[in-house]
């Protein structure tokens, strides 16, 4: 009788302590992402100031040469440019936001900053789209500064409260 | 095997915003053979030009001049087209913008009228698009064959050739298929192939796209694109030792002086200038010049009486006189 419950207790630490990990760990993906999300603008940034590509093939290069768990998005965007013929290039950003949301953790505003990025991408001058991606990089960096602060709040935090609230209950239990 | 020129036009659509290209699929099949230009202007009717008029699109796509019915052009849908004609890129389309067209795969040709913006370099760019001219490049192989025989100096070389034409006339094509003709050679006349060397200020004879020419321009011929006829021709003449230069419109001050230059070098030349017959370009200033100077041996006067590309008279250079018989 005491072996089950001994085994009861440790389920209930042990689950509790995951959802708290869990909770945590979006907190670090997030940062961990902005800062993928980063480089790839950056490399996108080279790819249309210096080498001077069309935009499908630019975000196709984009999620050559970027890391993969986040240059993925660009390559969808650049699909559906190709397929779509449609014109709208923002279109094919918001398309992407879904899968942002769900898969890599990011905030709505991280989102709304880099789906901004497609309002204005390929539709001026290299003077005007050095400009954008000015102003875009330097959003990113004041999220990636407010995700590390939450990070360094919360990881913790709820690493900490899953199991203790896993011991609360089995003490309760008890 | 010719493509079907129907073809051809269906495949322009994909740079047409769908609203557009939808309607104009629609269109019948021998109309598609023959639309040289589909005209988007803002908060106007959609236009094609075609067989020598032009008319409004319904929206059913049939080719009217009924102004019922007909789909009108807005703002949105001419900026969709001119994103997916620049290919999202503005960027990497500025040189091509600011010369005020765009050349797509296939050598068709996108003319941008919008708000110009003046930098320190002149135009640099142009905003506010606000008209849209899409020209489908027709390539017509074999249009000069019947000519050649009198564009050749027996035994082995050509003369110095000059074609007066009005717009749309089928002056580029026409050249165009002299060069490819004079490039590759034709064994029947016994007249081997020559280097040819074209100045292609407008991309509009070989329509260069990424480096490949898209129109048959014959196995012997250096294209530089994009070039300013008076810095292309002595560049050919340095670095690539063309026996014969091609060059479209004729009519700067710069240009006939370049000339001059490829005269002095032994080159033959083969041009084409805007004009209705031969008084009419005599009239013209520096080029008048020319023609009385005797340089060019022969002129082709193409009008369309009979159809795009009806080769009126060629006439011989010194003595203006018809040399067809």
């Amino acid at each position: 009788m005491i072996i089950l419950k001994i085994i009861g207790c440790t389920l209930i630490v042990l689950s509790s302590s995951l959802i708290g990990y869990i909770y945590g760990k979006s907190y670090k993906e997030r940062l961990e992402n902005l800062i993928y999300l980063e480089n790839c603008i950056k490399i996108l940034e080279t790819e249309i100031m210096y080498g001077a590509n069309p935009l499908p093939e630019a975000l196709e290069n984009v999620y050559k040469k970027g890391n993969k768990k986040v240059s993925f998005i660009f390559n969808r965007i650049s699909q559906a440019l190709k397929e779509h013929k449609s014109g709208e290039v923002l279109e094919c950003f918001l398309m992407v936001s879904d899968t942002m949301k769900k898969n890599l953790n990011f905030k709505k505003e991280d989102i709304e900053v880099f789906t901004n990025l497609g309002r204005t991408i390929g539709s001026s001058n290299r003077k005007d789209q050095e400009k954008s991606f000015k102003l875009i990089l330097a959003q990113i960096k004041a999220l990636q500064k407010e995700a590390r602060l939450e990070k360094e709040k919360n990881e913790k935090m709820f690493k900490n409260l899953g199991f203790l609230s896993g011991l609360a209950i089995v003490i309760i239990l008890l | 095997m010719e493509k079907d020129e129907a073809l051809i036009f269906d495949y322009l659509l994909q740079y047409i915003a769908p609203e557009i290209s939808n309607i104009l699929f629609k269109v019948s099949k021998e109309k598609k053979r023959n639309i040289e230009e589909i005209r988007l202007r803002n908060n106007f009717p959609l236009m094609v030009y075609c067989e020598g008029g032009d008319y409004y699109v319904s929206k059913n796509g049939e080719l009217t001049q009924n102004e019922k019915d007909v789909f009108i052009v807005n703002k949105k849908l001419l900026f969709k087209t001119f994103q997916l004609v620049s290919n999202y890129s503005v960027y990497a389309f500025e040189e091509e913008i600011r010369s005020g067209f765009i050349t797509l795969k296939g050598g068709h040709r996108v003319g941008i009228a919008g708000k110009t913006i003046y930098g320190s370099n002149g135009v640099e760019t142009i905003k506010d698009i606000s008209s849209l001219n899409i020209r489908v490049a027709r390539e017509k192989i074999g249009v000069s064959d019947k000519i050649m025989k009198y564009l050749i100096k027996q035994p082995d070389s050509i003369y110095h050739t000059l074609i007066v034409s009005p717009p749309q006339c089928g002056k580029t094509t026409l050249l165009r298929d002299i060069a490819r003709n004079i490039s590759d050679g034709i064994p029947e006349m016994n007249f081997k192939g020559k280097k040819v060397g074209i100045v292609d200020e407008r991309s509009e004879i070989a329509g260069v796209y990424s480096g490949i020419p898209q129109k048959s321009i014959g196995k012997r011929t250096d294209i530089l694109d994009g070039c300013l006829k008076k810095d292309g021709i002595i560049m050919l003449i340095r670095a690539m030792s063309p026996e014969i230069i091609v060059t479209d419109e004729l009519g700067g001050e710069e240009d006939i002086k370049a000339i001059y230059e490829a005269l002095k070098a032994g080159v033959i030349l083969i041009s084409t200038v805007h004009g209705k017959d031969l008084e009419d370009i005599m009239t013209k200033n520096n080029l008048g010049e020319l023609i009385e100077r005797k340089v060019f041996e022969r002129i082709i006067i193409l009008d369309n009486s009979k159809g795009v590309g009806t080769i009126r008279n060629i006439l011989d250079g010194h003595a203006f006189t018809s040399v067809i018989h």
